[in-house]
């Protein structure tokens, strides 16, 4: 009867951080727009720069922002990672959690109210950046395997990185320092294979660049949507989700309970 | 002593406080000097290689691409100034410092003149910190004594116009939040220019109205002065924008600021 206790819980729970979401709309707004505005940006300001550095591969139509879409999808669980770690902040220092704890709530399900809430928002914030990227010329060659494939990871890689940023707005102090700890985070997806290729790199930064998590997990979703090369990829990007994700959700749950039990 | 003087006196002592308030809150200008570092080492170092080949011509490799991005981080560093000017200038309309200064024998412009030639000097602080990075990554600039202070001339009369303009938005904002994000497009305009791209690599449309923005002619006269680039009419585009932006920043701010506070 517990599972089920936890279960309605974490419902009640998601509830509460869908309502937030609707009465507050500007960060969810901003979740959506940013990496909107990075794509125009990129494709259609820097795009004829940048063109070249994607011309030999034929999967990509010579198009940059057949190149650009897949690695820009990975902004998302980037930003939203700020939100993530703000808004537990906020819980945890207004002492609405505090108010939870006396009633009988499931602890587990408060954080996962929050990452079941982050994830149903990026995926609205992914299907609206796909829906403009198709509008300025952005065409994937994958079919409904390679979608579902897609949208798999895609969802593994916000569930990874949801619960590191339940770690870290725990971890902070004020809800501002939890919107600056994330910062190094927020910039991976830059400095990796998202928005150029890593070959145009020196050395150093090339290494980090393909190395990092951001790099085998844009290039698994590049194969699956553009039909380039996925290599190992794949299996690399799938290591980097559930070691992050269970980082983050030890690193959450085991922070939880010491700061509402002490 | 004069009306005049006791202005100046006046608006010394707040740019006193606001000097003080940077030292004694670092955050905020450490912040708005990370900013255009972490950008320009991003664009040096990630895109700088891309970029380079790119734009044949224009730039031809990492190290020619460093020279062209530079005149564009100094402008961004402003920009990123003047957005941190708002959100002070709002912090004191919210917090009821204002109120107080109302009530006291001071000059009435001097709060916000404190606050522009805080930021000016802020600024200074912040390109003069950007452009030493641009340095260490290999940005070698060819400009004479005489170019250099033509440099600093344009982006203290830059500082200036954008400040003035971001004090009006810290005004007209209602919150310290509202103040932050109102003047994010002046962030964006770097990006919409010819700060890290030349324009000719743009769609018809953006790169007409690429050419056509205040930043645009400003990056032109700075790249100008630093690497040599022809500068045509740029220079007398980018002081007049700035006389503009000045002017109807001030004009605005003045306007709000002698609203009645109590509406």
């Amino acid at each position: 009867m517990s599972a089920t206790y936890a279960l309605t819980d974490s419902v009640t729970m998601l509830r509460r951080n869908l309502v937030r979401f609707r009465r507050y709309p500007a960060m969810s707004t901003m979740i959506i727009l940013i990496p909107i505005i990075l794509m125009l940006m990129f494709d259609f300001f820097f795009g004829g720069a940048l063109k070249g550095a994607i011309g030999g591969d034929a999967a990509l139509g010579g198009k940059y922002v057949n190149y650009l879409v897949p690695g820009l999808i990975l902004m998302i669980p980037a930003y939203m990672i700020v939100s993530v770690a703000v808004s537990v902040c906020s819980d945890m220092t207004k002492g609405i959690v505090k108010r939870f704890r006396t009633m009988q709530v499931s602890p587990s399900s408060i954080l996962f109210g929050h990452v079941i809430g982050a994830m149903i928002q990026a995926m609205l914030s992914v299907t609206a950046l796909i829906a403009v990227a198709l509008l300025i010329g952005f065409r994937p060659t994958a079919g409904v395997v390679e979608w579902c494939a897609a949208a798999g990871l895609f969802a593994m890689t916000v569930f990874a990185f949801v619960w590191l940023a339940a770690g870290f707005g725990l971890a902070a102090k004020t809800p501002e320092s939890a919107s600056n700890m994330p910062f190094p985070i927020m910039m991976l997806p830059y400095l990796g294979s998202g928005l150029v290729p890593t070959e145009g790199m020196p050395a150093g930064v090339r290494q980090f660049a393909q190395y990092q998590p951001f790099s085998p997990i844009a290039e698994t979703l590049r194969g699956l949507l553009m039909g380039t090369a996925i290599g190992n990829n794949g299996v690399i990007a799938i290591a980097w989700c559930v070691g992050i994700g269970v980082i983050g959700y030890v690193w959450s749950t085991t922070t939880f309970r010491r700061k509402t039990t002490a | 002593m004069s009306t005049l003087t006791y202005a100046a006196t006046d608006s010394a002592t707040m740019l006193r406080r606001n000097l003080r308030h940077m030292r004694r809150y670092p955050s905020m200008t450490v912040m708005l000097i990370g900013m255009p570092v972490v950008f320009l080492l991003l664009f040096v170092y990630v895109f700088g290689g891309t970029l380079g080949s790119g734009l044949g011509e224009a730039a031809g490799g990492r190290s020619a691409y460093v020279n062209y991005v530079v005149p564009g981080i100094m402008l961004m560093a402003l920009a990123a100034t003047a957005q941190g000017t708002a959100i002070s200038v709002a912090m004191d309309m919210t917090e009821g410092i204002i109120a107080r200064f109302r009530t006291m024998a001071i000059t009435r412009s001097s709060v916000l003149t404190g606050h522009v030639f805080g930021a000016v000097i802020q600024s200074m602080l912040c390109v003069a910190v950007s452009v030493a990075v641009g340095f260490l990554v290999g940005f070698r600039p060819d400009a004479t004594a005489i170019e250099w202070l033509a440099v600093v001339g344009m982006v203290v009369l830059t500082a200036f116009a954008l400040t003035w303009l971001t004090v009006a938005m810290g005004l007209v904002s209602k919150s310290v939040e509202t103040a932050s994000n109102t003047p994010m497009f002046l962030m964006l305009l770097p990006f919409f220019g010819s700060a890290f791209v030349p324009t000719d690599s743009m769609p018809t449309g953006l790169r007409w109205f690429a050419e056509y923005q205040p930043f645009t002619p400003i990056t032109e006269t700075l790249r100008g002065l630093l690497m040599g680039t022809s500068i045509g009419n740029s220079a007398a585009l980018a002081i007049g924008w700035c006389i503009v932006i000045a002017g109807l920043g001030y004009l605005w701010a003045r306007k709000l600021y002698a609203r009645d506070p109590s509406n």
